[in-house]
């Protein structure tokens, strides 16, 4: 058994790293169930609408109802397919065949047009859910906005136009008389089943909304603006800033309590990039082949330099740690980030839109498994140190006193050497009790 | 005094601009309601009186093109700017707020704690993290303002239970503001992702502390088995989520592929999951463009407030003048010693044996390097001196290389997926090739040092059998 301290930091620290797994896992498979359902058959209640329901029309017709919080009705399934002919029809009355109804104007296919009929055609389909309760009058709205027919496709195809133009807007009166218009419509058309919506063969039809589309590039032009802010600062009343700042923090130092040197993240993260540069540099000197006394020398040079940077590190950090004057109790025992940053300090901090492109899925399967490794394998170093630093104080202090020492040896090789895969196997050769191989 | 205190902000970002009612300019979304705050109206008046009236004309670069100082503006130019921080940061409080702290009034204290536990925390702001005591938070707040090197003693000598120092929390705030881009920072971390992002570099990850369990067991001594059979568990872990990521990836190469030609944007030519996602589900399509507008609307705000906040920082003076100078540091509050198996306590014990490591090498050369030298000519002494040079001027390189933040070589953060056609020649981005490259490099560099940890292990545990006489080890069987 290990001691009680020992046991808990170990624990702690497997846990931790369970943890951080269990929550890469969890992420992961959320995305799977989306990117999964996306690609089976869209449910007729799912099919695309880029432009959801107003507001206020939902609240006054169904307030407690979502869009895919309860199952449609197999009225309201009825009704989206006649609804779904009735758009159909609709397009060849606009072709010029005889007219069939009120004149339904067709909404053309450009996205821009806020056309009466383009909101008459498609009213929202929240109540779908609430055809028990709505009300006779209502009529029927089975059908989501922008299930358009296109002019040039042939038959059953329906193309999805995202005229988000309504979005966020309501259009209560002329929907619900459009509604009554789509009412008359609904029992001439022809009843044919309509497709089911899969991705793969329709996916290529797909439009985002309007509004989105809208708020997705203001969005990407506030970024830029910011960006250009952050770096560009040459104006006068940037300069009076910075030094206003710089003045402001200044004085808050001076008017300090405490001492200025701190065990700090930024410090800590610095010293062990140090300590894996230094490692990385004595590594390669010591590989090298020094070819003539020049180049011995050199070498030679080189590596007392590089000890004496590693004690400058090792002062400092001991200067620091004994400058602090408060342990950081609290939810974070462990604050400063546990691995050195590779990539040279933090992000950019204003997002900029950063582009990863790949050929094949191939190509991003073998990235993405690669990065997982790094992970890992990043995560096994620090246990690996953990474990150390637990272990061999143990397996040093302690007296081998044969079988529970020889156990934990055993035990330590495995996890440490052999990361926690393999065992070795231990022969005593006393011949007073021989121990057979585990 | 216009309505109830503003304490607690909540109730998101729109809330303090319409304070401002008729006296904000061009801010954003909300649109200006009523008249102005007669309360953010004397601040500002206040400052005004108290600045000359060259300079209360200098707030803004837009103002300064007007020749006459418009004493009028002066007085608006801070409390626009204080609107503009409050609706640009998440989770902050009313601009009264911040007038009240100033004057160190009670009620300021707890709405600031949250701010900064907010602002200060590396997740994003969850349930969990939310739903903690103020008592908690305060005390987080200032074990993390002290990590970060916070200078003042008055924070940590606040109270816990959060009902004081409503100024000293605002002087935090704005040390927080004045060291670095923090609000461009936070809008990045809550930025919404609009299309399917993969890291190219695994340090974010490894950077944010998970969190702890919340139910910490007191755990009893563990046998080493227990150990072993955790690691084992682990490593099935990783086995799975590999496996799932495979999985993942060809899902998205065929989202991205079937959903080619969909897109405005050239040049992202496709769908992401969540594009298509917000078509298939107009209910969360219609959430995520809230998200969206939310964004959108602190953006301005962040850019409004870049434009006007000289006057924050002068106004800010002021509070610091109002606050009693700090005593310098006289009694040495008892010092807890860090654990040991603490980060800074490994990388103590790494530097030391690296040290040992290099004082052997060393010295093992130095030796024989006495040995062997006698014999080199006058040239010698001209070669040495170069050598050193050169050698020094080596080092010091190396040395910068961890001391100042360099420019990223490598690729790095998130970026979004677009599949393109392998011969087009494409636009900006960053190929998968080279990010692929990049991470070979680092899972080299990471074998190399886990090798050599195992290595030293094998060294010291023979070392230790070794000393027991009667001992075979038999290793496994190499594989």
């Amino acid at each position: 058994m290990l001691p009680a301290e020992c046991s808990r930091r170990l624990v702690a620290e497997l846990r931790d790293a369970l943890d951080s797994c269990a929550e890469r896992q969890r992420q992961l498979e959320q995305s799977l169930r989306v990117s999964r359902r996306l690609l089976r058959v869209w449910e007729p209640a799912e099919t695309p609408a880029p432009e959801p329901t107003p507001g206020p029309e939902i609240n006054e017709e169904a307030p407690s109802s979502a869009f895919t919080a309860c199952p449609p009705s197999p009225q309201d399934l009825k009704e989206l397919e006649l609804l779904t002919q009735a758009l159909e029809k609709a397009v060849r009355v606009r072709k010029g065949l005889s007219k069939a109804g009120e004149g339904v104007k067709v909404p053309s296919l450009k996205s821009g047009s806020a056309s009466t009929a383009t909101k008459a055609s498609a009213p929202p389909s929240t109540s779908r859910c609430t055809g028990s309760r709505a009300p006779e009058t209502k009529p029927p709205r089975g059908v989501h906005h922008p299930w358009v027919p296109a002019k040039d496709l042939p038959g059953r195809r329906l193309l999805l136009v995202g005229d988000g133009a309504h979005m966020g807007q309501g259009a209560g009166a002329n929907k619900t008389e459009a509604g009554l218009r789509d009412q008359q419509i609904v029992p001439q058309a022809a009843s044919q089943v309509p497709e089911a919506f899969t991705l793969k063969d329709k996916g290529a039809l797909l439009r985002l909304p309007e509004a989105f589309r809208k708020a997705a590039s203001r969005n990407a032009r506030l970024w830029a603006q910011l960006s250009s802010m952050q770096t560009g600062d040459s104006a006068d009343a940037a300069a009076a800033t910075a030094t206003a700042k710089t003045q402001f923090l200044q004085k808050m130092q001076t008017a300090a309590g405490l001492p200025g040197s701190m065990l700090s993240t930024a410090e800590v993260g610095r010293l062990q990039k140090a300590c894996s540069v230094l490692r990385l540099r004595m590594r390669e000197e010591l590989t090298a082949d020094p070819k003539d006394w020049m180049q011995e020398y050199r070498s030679l040079l080189t590596l007392e330099g590089l000890q004496a940077l590693a004690g400058q590190c090792l002062h400092r950090l001991q200067e620091l740690r004994s400058a602090v004057v408060e342990q950081p109790q609290g939810l974070w025992p462990e604050g400063p980030p546990r691995a050195a940053l590779p990539c040279g300090g933090g992000a950019d901090p204003v997002w900029s839109p950063q582009l990863l492109l790949y050929s094949s899925t191939q190509e991003l399967q073998t990235l993405a498994a690669l990065r997982l490794r790094v992970a890992m394998l990043d995560q096994q170093v620090h246990l690996e140190k953990v474990l150390m630093a637990e272990l061999l104080p143990l397996l040093r202090e302690q007296e081998p006193l044969g079988r529970p020492w020889l156990a934990l040896c055993r035990a330590a090789h495995c996890l440490l050497c052999e990361g926690g895969q393999h065992f070795l196997t231990v022969l005593q050769d006393e011949p007073a009790d021989r121990l057979s191989p585990p | 005094m216009p309505g109830a205190p503003l304490i607690g902000g909540a109730g998101g970002v729109s809330q303090p601009a319409r304070r401002l009612g008729g006296q904000a300019q061009g801010s954003g979304t909300c649109a200006a309601t009523g008249r102005g705050d007669p309360a953010l109206a004397r601040i500002g008046r206040a400052e005004a009186v108290a600045r000359s009236p060259g300079e209360a004309s200098g707030s803004s670069m837009g103002r300064r093109r007007r020749r006459r100082p418009d004493p009028a503006d002066a007085a608006r130019a801070l409390p626009e700017a204080i609107a503009a921080l409050s609706r640009t940061l998440p989770a902050a409080p009313s601009p009264e707020t911040f007038r009240r702290a100033k004057f160190d009034r009670p009620e300021a204290a707890p709405a600031l704690w949250r701010l900064l536990f907010r602002v200060l925390s590396p997740l994003p702001a969850d349930g969990a993290l939310a739903s903690l005591a103020l008592e908690a938070q305060a005390r987080w707040v200032k074990s993390a303002l002290r990590s970060q090197g916070y200078p003042r003693r008055a924070l940590v000598q606040l109270p816990d239970e959060g009902s004081q120092g409503a100024r000293e929390l605002l002087l935090a705030l704005a040390w927080l503001l004045a060291r670095g881009p923090l609000p461009e920072r936070l809008l990045t971390q809550s930025h919404v992702r609009l299309g399917d992002e993969m890291p190219v570099c695994e340090c974010e990850a490894l950077a944010s502390p998970g969190l702890p369990a919340p139910g910490v067991e007191a755990e009893g001594c563990v046998d080493i088995r227990h150990v072993q059979w955790l690691t084992g568990k682990l490593r099935l872990r990783w086995r799975n989520l590999m496996a799932g990521q495979q999985e993942q990836c060809a899902l998205l190469g065929k989202i991205h592929s079937y959903t080619r030609g969909c897109h405005s944007d050239r040049s992202l030519g496709h769908l992401s999951v969540t594009e298509t996602e917000l078509l298939r589900d107009p209910e969360g399509g219609r959430q995520l463009l809230q998200l969206l507008e939310k964004e959108n609307a602190r953006l301005e705000a962040a850019l409004e407030w870049r434009r006007r906040e000289l006057v924050f920082w002068q106004w800010m003076d002021t509070v610091l003048d109002a606050c009693s100078p700090e005593d310098s540091p006289p009694t040495f509050l008892p010092r807890i010693p860090e654990p040991e198996a603490g980060v800074a306590g490994l990388l103590a014990r790494e530097l030391q044996a690296l040290q040992e490591e290099l004082r052997e090498a060393a010295e093992a050369r130095r030796a024989a390097w006495q040995a062997a030298v006698g014999g080199h000519g006058p040239e010698w002494r001209a070669a040495r001196r170069a050598l050193q040079a050169a050698v020094a001027q080596d080092l010091a390189a190396l040395q910068r290389s961890w001391e100042q933040d360099q420019g990223r070589a490598r690729p790095h953060g998130p970026h979004r997926l677009v599949r393109t056609e392998a011969r087009v020649p494409g636009g900006p981005g960053l190929r998968a090739a080279e990010a692929t490259e990049a991470l070979r490099a680092r899972e080299a560099c990471l074998e190399a040092v886990l090798c050599q940890l195992q290595g030293q292990c094998r060294q010291e545990l023979a070392r230790l059998a070794g000393a027991r006489p009667g001992l075979t080890w038999v290793p496994p069987p190499t594989r």
